[in-house]
């Protein structure tokens, strides 16, 4: 892992209106890390999650993605929101899974994954097409690439929505409850493909509630609650000797 | 009362009813281009969540939805001269006015069709990249306009039947080229319910054809 984060968050600040949902976040990703955020509903994981890659706005704090702001332009003094093309390109090289899978429904499996690349980064649509057959192979789902997702099971749809990011080839990924919505036989196969992009080095944060996965997979833990973060650690500590109590009883919940 | 019809004298004012077909036809596809350049200005306006932009679109589209159409018209030929100075052709005045008529009603359609459209989907295209426009675009007005097809068809209907009011400030659609011929021939009855016909024989292939479009789009996704 080198010196510089792939991700940093400092004092981060989020409101919807008169309602807070994170008082002050810090937060640093490493390079070819895998980051679980755990937390009962509602405590801002995936809030924080979105203003990683600036879905969401914020008001107060930074990210930064590869030593860029995501979001803000705080030269000079004052806190200007980055002109949307700026944010456009740097969110393109962080891919997001989401809970839903957020499919294009009016394209196929293949159209899904060439769109970015194609319309995003100009490539020709050869060489897009060849890269996300391979990623389609790689995530089990080469005969399905002339296949509307409505054709696809849950677990199939997440394949191929984690196959999209990747086709972008981005430097780091986030997942948002990625198989929160999905019947239980079907979670493995997604968890497998997730397992298989960490062995290979991809800097990852995954909100999630399968906590065998965390323990297993990430190098660290976060536990939030009420929009702050409760403790945190590497998952053998976390996990076996949890020195907060609000962790403590989240942990016997869902152990 | 037995009236003696003499529909055949219809037939001797042919070329008449065909220029104001004609009209009819130019000042229909003049405002409904308008109406959908503007109307998408409009509607993605009214969906904007910064009030600067919305606040103007609402202000608009409430506007003519809730003023009739006749006078909406009749203001931009008579009253507008006096404000601006310019004083448009009759014909440009009424294209002008069911133009920005269409434009509002067309706006809601087209908000209503984005607000359809899970807000998942804008995020997913914004997280691998893309800008607001090549979301709209690619991903969000695509699926959008399948939706929008049914409403779609109805106000182009009544755009249709409402160039009939252009005869208010004597644009020669077919209304008011079937009442010259009226006071040439004193036979309204025939007159009349010969412009109701080529109405319904204009208005009724395209409504067929949409809902064709429509069978075609719906079966595709």
């Amino acid at each position: 892992m080198s010196a510089e984060p792939v991700i940093q968050i400092r004092n981060l600040h989020k409101s919807f209106g008169e309602l807070t949902v994170l008082h002050g976040i810090d937060l640093s990703v490493a390079k070819g890390e895998v980051l679980a955020i755990i937390g009962p509903s509602g405590s801002g994981k995936s809030t924080l999650l979105r203003c990683i890659n600036r879905l969401e706005d914020y008001q107060e704090g930074t990210i930064e993605f590869l030593g860029q702001s995501m979001g803000y332009d705080i030269s000079g003094g004052r806190r200007r929101p980055l002109p949307e093309a700026v944010i456009a390109k740097r969110r393109a090289r962080l891919g997001m899974v989401f809970q839903n899978f957020n499919l294009f429904p009016h394209k196929t499996v293949m159209e899904n994954l060439i769109e970015g690349p194609i319309i995003v980064k100009r490539e020709a649509r050869e060489q897009a097409r060849k890269r996300a057959m391979t990623l389609l192979s790689k995530v089990g789902l080469a005969e399905k690439a002339d296949i509307y997702p409505n054709r696809l099971s849950g677990g199939q749809q997440q394949r191929a929505a984690i196959a999209r990011a990747l086709a972008m080839e981005p430097e780091a990924m986030l997942f948002d409850e990625p198989t929160s919505s999905l019947d239980p036989e079907l979670v493995g196969e997604v968890l497998e493909v997730m397992k298989a992009l960490a062995r290979e080095g991809m800097t990852m944060v995954v909100v999630t509630h399968e906590m065998g996965f965390a323990r297993e997979v990430a190098h660290q833990v976060v536990m939030m609650d009420r929009g702050v973060i409760v403790e945190s650690g590497v998952p053998a500590d976390f996990f076996s000797r949890p020195k907060e109590q609000r962790t403590r009883d989240f942990l016997s919940k869902v152990l | 009362m037995t009236y003696s019809w003499h529909l055949e004298m219809i037939w001797d004012y042919r070329q008449v009813f065909a220029r104001g077909v004609v009209v009819t036809l130019q000042l229909t596809i003049i405002a409904l281009a308008c109406g959908v350049v503007l109307g998408l200005v409009f509607g993605l306006m009214r969906g904007a969540r910064n009030w600067l932009l919305s606040m103007p679109a609402m202000i608009y589209i409430e506007t003519f939805r809730s003023t009739p159409t006749l006078v909406q018209l009749v203001w931009i030929y008579y009253a507008l001269p006096m404000l601006t100075g310019v004083q448009l052709s009759a014909f440009n005045s009424v294209a002008l006015g069911l133009g920005l008529h269409t434009a509002a009603y067309l706006a809601e359609i087209f908000r209503a069709g984005v607000n359809s459209i899970d807000r998942g989907q804008m995020m997913a295209a914004k997280a691998i990249g893309m800008t607001y426009f090549q979301a709209m675009r690619r991903i969000i007005l695509p699926q959008a306009t399948r939706r929008m097809v049914p409403p779609f068809i109805n106000e182009f209907a009544t755009l249709i039947k409402l160039t009939s009011l252009g005869s208010v400030v004597a644009v020669p659609e077919i209304l008011h080229e079937a009442n010259n011929v009226i006071s040439a021939t004193f036979r309204p009855l025939e007159v009349y319910t010969a412009v109701a016909v080529v109405f319904a024989l204009i208005a009724c292939p395209m409504i067929f054809v949409a809902r064709l479009l429509e069978r075609m789009l719906t079966a595709r996704s």
